[in-house]
């Protein structure tokens, strides 16, 4: 047995060392306990997958409209690169670190945490990229770019004809990827698989 | 209530990084024997702090309204859209899904979100002990959907992106779209600093 406190409001709970389901505050209803679900293999995989779609991403463009037979394409970096264009610095920063660098940094910051966990051994600094980690997750925000697109495309479609481009996809499923790795290397998780492989 | 056993009684800290649980010890400044992450009994300064950016999110929300986010320049006229009036020309057009989406996500969530953190830093500083297990809700709810409202600086963002074929139209970004972010980021990092624990303290 384990004694834990509400995250939400501080109230002490005596939990399984092990949770068999997973458990809310007695109080808020806060979740203060999750059961681990999946190996550290599977996290390992999911962000390689997610590694992958990333690059796919970045390499291709995410549409192309046609325009009384005029065809223009933008990458996910060009979305970036037009506000920066037009003058607004501080919002070109914004969405070049929410759509690109906060997932590549989440993704760089967890398979540097994992893949040495594999051999028995903890990575350099660790508690200082786990801490990073922790803070840049709040700024990815793969999936509201994907829905703002389709609002664009909508109103594109008014004038011009869309054809979607690979990285529309491969976001798409980057999207997904990052959630089910957000799912399998949850930070409990992550410490659970650090303690039983220094122990 | 009163009686509820609390890490604060008990002198058990948690660690808002990794998550665990550990005991306070006679150390000025503990951290966490985990992952070393500083550790305190509520987040420090959260009330001051999350009141300062939640008015400045108040502020910032009225010229985010009410310049534009998007200019489009084209052969025949110069217009200007706001958010509002972006929502208009979407509803106009037949595709009312979107426009209640893009309504909601931009407009609606901003507002509720500067609305529920002010209720929030009020009642809690005020020590309500009224409504708690809903304003713990609230609060929840607040972070889950927050980050929602970013959605049409992304339209927008991409709309400039595709739409810079210079003879027939161009589409530039309008002051209201950097207003309307820092709306955003501003009631994000608001929810951050703001401590959900102390809706339950006992004063």
């Amino acid at each position: 047995m384990l004694v834990i406190v509400c995250p939400a409001c501080d109230l002490v709970h005596r939990v399984p060392a092990v949770p068999p389901l997973r458990s809310r505050c007695a109080r808020c209803r806060a979740i203060i306990q999750r059961p681990a679900g999946g190996t550290l293999d599977t996290a390992i995989a999911l962000c390689i997958t997610a590694l992958l779609l990333f690059i796919l991403s970045n390499a291709y463009p995410l549409v192309a409209i046609n325009f009384n037979g005029t065809t223009r394409a933008a990458t996910l970096f060009d979305t970036t690169l037009g506000f920066y264009r037009q003058g607004h610095q501080a919002l070109a920063a914004i969405v070049f670190t929410t759509t690109i660098l906060g997932p590549l940094m989440q993704i760089a910051a967890l398979l540097y945490l994992l893949v040495p966990l594999r051999g028995g051994r903890t990575a350099p600094a660790m508690g200082n990229v786990f801490r990073f980690l922790s803070h840049v997750r709040p700024w990815t925000l793969v999936e509201v770019f994907m829905l703002g697109s389709v609002v664009a495309l909508v109103r594109v479609a008014k004038f011009a004809q869309v054809v979607p481009g690979v990285s529309l996809w491969s976001y798409a499923l980057l999207m997904l990827a990052l959630a089910a790795v957000a799912h399998y290397a949850s930070p409990e998780q992550f410490w659970r698989w650090t303690e039983k492989r220094i122990a | 209530m009163s009686a509820a056993l609390t890490g604060l009684k008990l002198g058990l800290l948690y660690c808002q990084q990794c998550h665990s649980t550990v005991r306070a010890g006679s150390i000025a400044y503990p951290r966490c024997p985990r992952c070393h992450a500083h550790l305190h009994r509520r987040k420090p300064h959260s009330l001051a702090l999350t009141a300062a950016l939640v008015a400045c999110a108040a502020a910032l929300y009225i010229p985010a309204n009410l310049l534009p986010v998007m200019i489009t320049r084209s052969l025949i006229d110069d217009e200007q859209d706001t958010i509002m009036s972006g929502v208009i020309v979407l509803l106009q057009s037949g595709s009312w899904p979107i426009a209640v989406l893009v309504f909601i996500a931009s407009i609606v969530v901003p507002l509720l979100k500067i609305l529920a953190l002010a209720i929030l830093v009020y009642t809690s500083w005020r020590g309500s002990q009224r409504h708690r297990l809903q304003r713990s809700e609230l609060y929840r709810m607040v972070e889950f959907i927050g980050r929602w409202s970013m959605l049409d600086v992304y339209a927008v963002s991409l709309l400039v992106a595709l739409v810079q074929i210079r003879s027939l139209a161009l589409v530039s970004v309008g002051w209201g779209a950097l207003c309307f972010a820092s709306v955003v980021i501003l009631t994000t990092v608001a929810a951050r600093t703001f401590d959900e624990r102390l809706v339950w303290d006992e004063v």
